[in-house]
């Protein structure tokens, strides 16, 4: 690849997204944006850097950029976590706020299979505090793509397999003609999905009881993970939990979290974590 | 060592299968239909089946059914791996036994997430 070409997407992906792709990666911005490059009929990803240049298009910028990020993703990915959300962090945020009703926002969600992980448990297992509350769950991606595909809850072959259960599946959606899988209303109804950037003020989408953030941070710049915190902290309901991925961290980011005591991979508002287990 | 018999007609399946559950640390013995997987486990009986549907000789389903009657037959945990994968034959496999269910073609990530679904690693 050109430098000239590598420095164009990697600024882009920098800018837009906050991911920080170092050269020795370059093959992997090749292989990423291959298929969309193909798509639209583009010889070589200098013809596509060109395009993106001298047309100023932001559904365009929104693709390739979209195009540059991970979006691997599975149901019920680090399984114990869900466990923990289930039985320990909403009935206690539910008991802590009395009024019935908790959101729950995944912030970069990709294609939904966290929120539909979520769904099924409330569907399946919730104890008996959480059978009468109304839990709102809210994913949302920067990818125009995995929202929309999120939000049909449209599964192939693979990804249906992939960390979910024959009777789960099998409960929970319903098989295609094509042989993809669709999530059923009844899951389908406790989700929605919504483009965001978590680069961007998430206000609009006002206060969550609980943050996933897992597995996004990772690819990140530090000054792009430092806003991201300062994006989730102002979306935060007293008492909230935010909760990253397996080797995650906030430290060093902001002075506004700290860990959770007992919960894995959990932080809370700092000068807290104590307090609430009191 | 965790045990894991592979029961597939097809050398190409049994090989690719083997080399995934190997490298999730079991010792893997493979069986070409239902009869002979029946026979080997009256020898032994492993913890894990990976277990095809449209065999010569004895099906998958006979093969299930006919094990789960066995003495120590309710033991192993059973995944049935079948390209059959509507969902009239998926409820077929688990009435008759079955723990699990991988709808063909498959990788290793599926095959370890349903491995992991029935508690085998």
């Amino acid at each position: 690849m050109q430098e000239t070409v590598f420095n164009v997407l990697a600024d882009l992906a920098l800018k837009a997204t906050g991911q920080a792709i170092p050269p020795s990666r370059a093959y992997l911005m090749e292989a990423r944006l291959a298929p969309l490059a193909r798509r639209e009929g583009f010889g070589t990803l200098s013809d596509l850097v060109h395009c993106l240049e001298s047309r100023q298009n932001p559904v365009f910028r929104n693709e390739v950029a979209s195009a540059l990020l991970t979006h691997d993703t599975w149901f019920f990915r680090e399984r114990s976590v869900f466990d923990t959300v289930i039985n320990t962090i909403l009935p206690e945020r539910l008991d802590a706020t009395q009024s019935g009703r908790l959101r729950v926002w995944c912030a970069g969600g990709s294609s939904g299979q966290e929120a539909y992980s979520l769904a099924m448990l409330l569907e399946d297992e919730p104890g008996a505090s959480l059978r009468s509350a109304k839990i709102e769950i809210l994913s949302t991606d920067y990818c125009k793509y995995s929202t929309e595909k999120a939000r049909l809850g449209v599964y192939n072959h693979y990804e249906a397999q992939r960390g979910l259960s024959i009777f789960r599946l099998m409960k929970h959606f319903t098989r295609m003609d094509s042989g993809d899988w669709q999530a059923n209303e009844t899951i389908r109804s406790r989700v929605s999905f919504r483009q965001h950037n978590l680069m961007e003020t998430a206000s609009g989408l006002g206060k969550f009881d609980l943050i996933f953030c897992r597995h996004v941070l990772s690819g990140m710049s530090k000054a792009a993970r430092m806003r991201v915190a300062e994006v989730l902290v102002a979306q935060m309901a007293p008492g909230a939990v935010i909760i990253l991925g397996e080797g995650e961290t906030f430290q060093g980011l902001t002075e506004s979290l700290e860990p959770a005591r007992d919960i894995r991979q959990g932080w809370v508002a700092a000068g807290t974590a104590n307090r609430a287990a009191a | 060592m965790r045990t894991c018999l592979i029961v597939d007609d097809s050398r190409v399946v049994r090989k690719v299968a083997s080399r995934i559950v190997r490298d999730l640390g079991f010792s893997v013995t493979e069986a070409g239909d239902g009869a002979e997987a029946l026979k080997m486990c009256r020898e032994s009986m492993p913890d894990a089946i990976l277990l095809d549907w449209n065999m010569p000789t004895m099906n998958g389903i006979d093969f299930l059914r006919a094990l789960r009657r066995e003495e120590g037959g309710k033991v192993p945990r059973i995944v049935f791996c079948s390209i059959e994968n509507d969902p009239e034959h998926i409820n077929e496999a688990l009435r008759s036994g079955a723990d699990e269910f991988i709808m063909k073609p498959f990788d290793a990530d599926i095959l370890e997430s349903k491995f992991a679904e029935v508690g085998l690693i």
